[in-house]
């Protein structure tokens, strides 16, 4: 807030620096959402739109399926890492020692991708080498291959590494609960799953559904982890990279950053316009609620 | 334990700890049917974790607690036969008036029509009828809270439990619900169980009063007695407006004693209490009854009276004060109506004799 003698100078120009840092750091991705549409590609001197490159992209086998892959990873990390975050911020909640438990939490982001993914790599290899040990020691064929390189490790690898994202905003949206409700519910005889599902989770849906979307999100834009735990598959991501690295930028490769930038921005957007008018929302019942109670 | 079907709660030694800190120490009562029952004390002093000990929102460190002779002390609070209204609504923000009240009752499956029909009465009951399309947030916090009670009474529970109901709201709204929450209890005849560290607020509402600070169970007592015969010292400086002041016992008869206060000795009514010779007492007179009197009027015994040195005269409206001191220092209060003759003449500084009649000072030994 600002008071009145701020100077309306110093407002616009914290706007100017504000718009100046997005428009820095989004022109890239909207030059390449520009030359995706042009026929001719990067760098060539004429510019005619087109949609040609979307359907190559489109059409690609191996591109559609590296989609399909991609799909099936974040649907199956949406289905794990969000009722495990939910989990986490309720435990946050209970806990005495809430600094420790949010370092904890949020510890796999300070590992660079590269790492996390290298040793997670190794540990993968030790851990399927220890399980053939077992099972040949044992006898038995069912230990065989449990960790080799796949779906099952990628999986891993991915929700290890969207797992604190989705409990930052579960938690901040959790954070203006009270628990009181939750009580209030019990005494109603409310069992304390029905308490949570009944008045808990419509209060903190917003926050869920919105890391059911960041998680899909990372999971399109993961590449080192999923590159390195991968095995036989590849996603969107993985193909992309390899393109860029293999042959270059080509116009199926602008198409494909396309894809996944306007896909990303869109749901980004949307989380952030529904957030805004929620905020908007809630700040307005607080205000009503925080005026002077009087006698009625 | 009692078997008696009208005792409606009954605490067996509850105890519970946090960690090294005692939060209520082996506390044992019981509450009858029916009755309004307050919980006053001091901030910090245990009384809400009584009530949430007894509502099942926390689990007892030892003891027991029976609602109606059935021992509850490991049940969750959806499976005791209690409700519970809170210091800050809690109402359920997403849900309508209506809603609200009729969580329980679609909990339990209670046929529609039937829902209807009670969510009306009982909105009706609390003074909201043509409420029930309203959101939480669009009600005052008076309102609020009588939605919380609605959807507490509808589901007819036995017992219900109140953490400090009216702390939230002004001062004229609170008094209002004061009556407002008595006058709801007499009808529905449920047991109220009521929290609060406002004296007025307890005085007002309550059958019997308990007083609860440091974890332990002081006092408890009809309103009446809490406020005019306070046995304990804590109760005398905890409720009313009362002058406390210390002493030897220099000797008893009957049911009376006589404290040596240095300065002069004085008899006190004592019903019931056991002190001797060389016991350190002391003693609680209200404030609005003492009075300024003449030394000769405390000849027939009667009257007990002490010198004091007048400081000054403080209007309050309704009443006005008048502080003295007593020889070892200490202030006393005097209080009387606004509207009664004063004697003008007294000045700061000026030495007086303070009076009370014999029976109405309490002998406190703890």
């Amino acid at each position: 807030m600002y008071d009145n003698f701020a100077n309306p100078w110093t407002i616009r120009l914290k706007w100017a620096y504000l718009l100046t840092v997005v428009l820095a750091l989004l022109s890239p991705v909207m030059y390449t959402v520009y030359i995706s549409f042009n026929e001719h590609g990067f760098g060539a001197r004429i510019y005619d739109f087109t949609f040609d490159w979307y359907r190559i992209v489109l059409g690609d086998k191996l591109l559609v399926a590296s989609l399909e892959w991609t799909l099936y990873l974040a649907v199956t990390a949406v289905a794990i890492t969000i009722p495990m975050a939910l989990l986490s911020a309720k435990f946050y909640k209970r806990s005495r020692r809430k600094v420790a438990f949010v370092a904890l939490m949020l510890s796999p982001l300070f590992v660079p991708a590269d790492i996390m993914g290298s040793s997670l790599l190794v540990f993968f290899k030790n851990l399927a080498g220890a399980f053939t040990w077992l099972g040949e020691t044992l006898g038995v064929g069912w230990f065989e291959g449990w960790f080799d390189l796949g779906f099952l490790t990628a999986m891993i690898g991915q929700i290890i590494y969207t797992h604190p994202y989705a409990f930052i905003v579960i938690l901040i949206t959790m954070s203006r609960y009270r628990g009181q409700q939750t009580e209030a519910a019990r005494a109603c005889g409310a069992t304390a799953w029905q308490a949570f599902w009944q008045v808990e989770f419509p209060q903190i849906r917003v926050g869920v559904l919105s890391s059911c979307a960041f998680v899909t999100i990372l999971s399109f834009n993961e590449a080192v982890r999923t590159g390195l735990l991968k095995g036989g598959f590849d996603t969107f991501s993985n193909v992309l990279v390899a393109q860029m690295l293999n042959i270059g930028m080509s116009g199926e490769s602008y198409a494909m950053a396309g894809i996944m930038s306007i896909v990303s921005v869109v749901v980004i957007g949307s989380i952030l316009v529904i957030t805004l008018l929620r905020s908007e929302h809630l700040s307005r019942k607080a205000r009503a609620m925080a005026e002077p109670m009087m006698s009625s | 334990m009692s078997n008696r079907s009208d005792i409606a709660v009954e605490v067996v030694d509850l105890g519970k700890k946090y960690g090294a800190v005692n939060a209520l120490n082996a506390v044992s009562f019981s509450i009858e049917s029916g009755q309004y029952y307050a919980l006053l004390g001091p901030s910090g002093g245990g009384k809400t974790t009584l009530l949430r000990l007894i509502g099942g929102f926390i689990q007892p460190t030892a003891g027991q607690v029976f609602l109606h002779g059935q021992d509850v002390s490991h049940l969750p609070p959806n499976k005791r036969p209690t409700s519970m209204v809170f210091q800050s609504y809690a109402l359920f923000p997403h849900m309508n008036v209506a809603r609200n009240v009729a969580y329980g009752l679609k909990l339990r499956k209670v046929p529609r029509n039937e829902i209807n029909d009670k969510v009306d009465w009982m909105l009706s009951m609390v003074g909201l009828e043509g409420y029930n399309a309203r959101m939480p947030h669009e009600l005052s916090g008076g309102q609020q809270q009588r939605v919380q009670l609605a959807r507490s009474l509808v589901l007819d529970a036995d017992i219900l439990l109140l953490d400090e109901p009216l702390a939230a709201l002004d001062a004229k709204l609170r008094k209002d619900m004061c009556l407002e929450l008595k006058r709801i209890q007499e009808k529905v005849g449920i047991t109220f169980i009521h929290v609060t560290h406002n004296q007025e607020e307890a005085l007002t509402v309550a059958d019997r009063i308990a007083i609860i600070a440091d974890g332990d169970l002081i006092e408890q007592g009809s309103a009446r007695d809490i406020y005019e015969t306070p046995q304990k010292r804590f109760t005398a400086e905890f409720i009313g407006d009362n002058n406390l002041v210390d002493g030897i016992v220099a000797g008893a008869s009957g049911e009376r004693v006589t404290v040596d206060l240095d300065y002069a000795k004085v008899e006190v009514a004592a019903p019931g209490a056991t002190a001797a010779a060389g016991d350190a007492v002391s003693f609680s007179v209200r404030s609005e009854l003492l009075r300024v009197i003449d030394p000769a009027q405390a000849d027939n015994g009667a009257w007990q009276a002490v010198p004091a040195t007048y400081l000054e005269t403080i209007y309050l409206g309704l009443t006005t004060s008048h502080l003295m001191r007593l020889p070892d220092g200490r202030e006393i209060v005097a209080r009387v109506m606004s509207d009664e003759p004063a004697d003008t003449s007294l000045e700061a500084g000026q030495p007086v004799t303070v009076g009370w009649q014999t029976d109405r000072a309490r002998l406190h030994v703890s």
